[in-house]
């Protein structure tokens, strides 16, 4: 198995098991970054999972399939385009165990049949800013996010908009990602913080 | 490895997440241009760096300062704020043990400061990171600002250029159109030439009126556009509005400018768009158009000038005798053969009003009717007109009087010349036909030098002594008596016997009473002595008196 696969957007790699956490300001930008991940995905022959909370699941697959070969490639099947409403907030609120399994179900089962030799993820995760039970642990999901891409071949992309999210979020995204994709360019996080230590500080921060 | 080392190791690994997340965090802010997103964003951010809650920020931009809370709590800046020096420092605050405000930017390059406040002091690893995190914030607004500024002056600079190239846009149209206009001028082409290089730089119709509304030139598709004249009155109020205002001016379907290189002389060049579709540029070709066409006129008026002067001076030069033969060649300029035989005619008249003027174009139209050629001058009263063409004078001199609508008019015509130099005596023959009219009844306007008969021979005798010797002999008592009593006696005697003796013909020609006719020529008889009914005696006297006459009519020319 190889280590390192192609990322899609600038061109760049990533390696296997990486959580990489995108900033983006505008529609256009997070389509930028969505579009090539998952058509390189497409090209490659990995399993696509998409969760969408803003773009239009539609127009996302009519996008991808567009510039697909449907003699090679059987998008309907490779491709998951998903709601957040279906997903991260099912039955109207958060849960982090949910989502894990939610994962666990969506990738486990696309590459352990050997379906699919590799899964890349992503999730555009602007549900996190409604006010709804459950959403407080988004950085907690985040941090366990990390134990979860250890057990697949798999690369998982959370997408967050820098115009509706504070600095207080975004720090603490910034110190839980082991990679930070920001003005195209990808960045080493060598300093991230494990789930269990970034729980930890937090608690010792809060009190 | 000891249970302190892990603590160590576990803190430092903690102070690098939060440098590394600092410096992300800063390439963030640095990557934004909106000001306020900086804010936001930055100070936001503070409690992850330590335990502390955001007050607020303060910015100054050298002409506004704003407050920007950090939360519901406290929306008002501290006073302090103001007081503060750029560096920053400790802040009260109530309800709060510790505050303090960090310097956006440097001591000599801060902007404003963002202020925290913790319920105790924080450590100094946590003061550490908040003071760089200001500077960070600072340092990304600064650069907000100048790309703010790079960029105003950016779409500026683009305005300025495009404003720029719209000027030379405009300015190379305009040379465009002066080219065309100026190279119209100078071919010659005329006024069609101008009208058609207005009308292919504006694709409008064009046309060029007289003064008077009458269409002297035209360019355009189809043929000649007509309108209907103005009556002189409304067309004299709007050459007038059009000169007073100097520029096109739309009127009845048309944009007009007006010509006028000097008071006599006007045109108007005109565009046909009843739609009203000229553009600026057609405006400006129409008024350049008028500029060229005000030049066509002041060069047709100095040509007319010049050829009425060039004119006048062969003539005059011709009738004194000085001509020779570059007066020859002159005539030819004119279309002239001054070799052939040509008469000098002499018209003396006027109109219902004293108008030389008025008196002169009558004649000039007349001799153009007539095809008599256009060498003629006004002189002394009269017009004189150089003519190779016989014609019936006496339709000549109807001609006249119709143009003048009413006056008189009478003329003299001199005899043939057979070389230039003969000129001068065709005019002083011209003229003593003129004078001798005036000895005439008022039946006679049109006398021919060729046609004097008697006084053909006597004029041309070229020792008149012999003559006044004859007349004096004869007519001498009269002559005495009239002078010494201021009497009318010769030219009773003269007209008496020119009427051939008739009492009532006489009288009427004389416009006296037939009495009074009666007496003067029994005062005749006595005077005289002679019998006038003697029929030698009454041959001489007519001679006599033709001859006395004559004489008369040559001292009038200035012939001794």
């Amino acid at each position: 198995m190889v280590n390192s696969v192609p990322f899609g957007p600038t061109g760049m790699s990533v390696s296997v098991g990486d959580h990489i956490c995108a900033f983006y300001r505008s529609s256009t930008g997070r389509d930028e970054i969505l579009v090539p991940f998952l058509q390189v995905g497409l090209d490659r022959g990995d399993k696509c999972i998409a969760v969408l909370d803003q773009a239009d699941p539609a127009k996302l697959r009519s996008q991808l399939e567009t510039n697909t070969d449907p003699d090679t490639t059987d998008t309907d099947d490779q491709l998951a385009v998903m709601n957040s409403k279906d997903t991260y907030l099912k039955g109207g609120k958060f849960s982090k165990m949910a989502m894990l399994d939610f994962w666990e179900s969506a990738v486990g089962d696309s590459v352990k049949e050997d379906k699919y030799p590799f899964a890349r993820s992503v999730g555009e995760m602007t549900w996190a800013l409604r006010q709804l039970p459950g959403v407080e642990d988004l950085l907690e999901y985040e941090a366990e996010l990390n134990h979860f891409l250890l057990k697949y071949p798999q690369v998982v992309l959370c997408l967050y908009d820098l115009d509706q999210f504070d600095g207080r979020v975004v720090v603490d995204l910034l110190r839980t990602h082991p990679k930070i994709l920001l003005c195209g360019t990808l960045l080493d996080n060598p300093y991230y913080l494990e789930p269990h230590e970034f729980l930890n500080r937090r608690a010792q921060i809060a009190t | 490895m000891t249970a302190e080392t892990v603590v160590a190791d576990d803190e430092l690994r903690g102070q690098l997440s939060r440098l590394n997340a600092l410096l992300v965090l800063s390439m963030l802010m640095t990557e934004s241009t909106n000001e306020q997103q900086i804010i936001s964003l930055g100070a936001s951010a503070a409690p992850s760096f330590a335990a502390c809650r955001l007050v607020g920020v303060f910015t100054h931009d050298g002409e506004t300062t704003v407050w920007t809370p950090g939360d519901d709590e406290i929306i008002e800046a501290p006073p302090e704020i103001l007081d503060l020096p750029s560096d920053g420092g400790a802040v009260e605050i109530a309800g709060s043990e510790w505050v303090w405000a960090y310097s956006l930017g440097g001591i000599s390059t801060s902007i404003g400061h963002m202020v925290v406040a913790a319920s105790q002091e924080i450590d100094q690893d946590g003061r550490f990171l908040l003071r760089v995190l200001a500077q960070q914030i600072g340092a990304a607004i600064r650069n907000s600002r100048l790309h703010q500024f790079e960029r105003i002056a950016a779409a500026e600079l683009a305005s300025v250029n495009s404003q720029l190239e719209s000027t030379v846009h405009a300015l190379a149209q305009r040379i465009e159109i002066h080219d065309r206009l100026t190279l119209a001028a100078v071919s010659g082409e005329g006024m069609e030439g101008i009208a058609n290089a207005v009308h292919d730089v504006t694709g409008l119709p064009v046309i060029i009126e007289d003064r008077f509304g009458n269409l002297r030139a035209w360019a355009g598709p189809g043929g000649a556009p007509s309108f209907s004249k103005d009556p002189p009155a409304r067309r004299e109020q709007l050459l007038r509005r059009l000169l007073r205002e100097g520029q096109s001016t739309w009127e009845s379907g048309r944009v007009m400018c007006v010509a006028s290189p000097r008071p006599n002389s006007v045109g108007v060049i005109a565009l046909i768009d009843p739609d009203r579709q000229a553009r600026s540029e057609d405006l400006a070709a129409l008024e350049y158009g008028a500029t060229i066409l005000s030049m066509e006129l002041a060069r047709l008026h100095t040509v007319a000038d010049t050829a009425v002067r060039v004119r006048r001076d062969l003539v005059e030069d011709l009738l004194s005798g000085t001509g020779g033969t570059s007066a020859v060649q002159r005539g030819e300029a004119f279309q002239h053969d001054l070799n052939l035989p040509h008469r000098v005619v002499v018209f003396e008249g006027r109109g219902r009003t004293r108008d030389e003027d008025q008196f002169f174009t009558a004649v000039r139209r007349a001799a153009r009717d007539f095809g008599l050629g256009s060498l003629l001058v006004a002189r002394a009263g009269t017009v004189v007109l150089l003519t190779d063409r016989d014609v019936k004078w006496e339709d000549v001199q109807a001609n006249v009087i119709r143009e003048l609508a009413g006056g008189h008019c009478r003329i003299g015509v001199g005899g043939l010349t057979q070389v230039p130099d003969d000129f001068p005596t065709s005019h002083r023959e011209a003229l003593l036909s003129l004078n001798l009219i005036n000895g005439k009844t008022g039946e006679h306007h049109v006398v021919a030098f060729d046609d004097l008969g008697v006084y053909r021979l006597l004029a041309s005798t070229k020792d008149s002594r012999e003559i006044e010797k004859f007349v004096t002999q004869w007519l001498g008592s009269l002559l005495e008596y009239d002078e010494r009593r201021n009497s009318e006696l010769v030219h009773t005697l003269y007209r008496y016997l020119e009427c051939g003796g008739h009492y009532d013909e006489t009288a009427g020609a004389l416009l006296i009473h037939r009495s009074t006719l009666k007496y003067r020529l029994q005062r005749i008889r006595e005077i005289s002595q002679l019998s006038i009914g003697d029929a030698d005696v009454n041959f001489n006297l007519q001679l006599a008196c033709r001859a006395w006459g004559t004489l008369k009519a040559l001292g009038s020319t200035g012939r001794s």
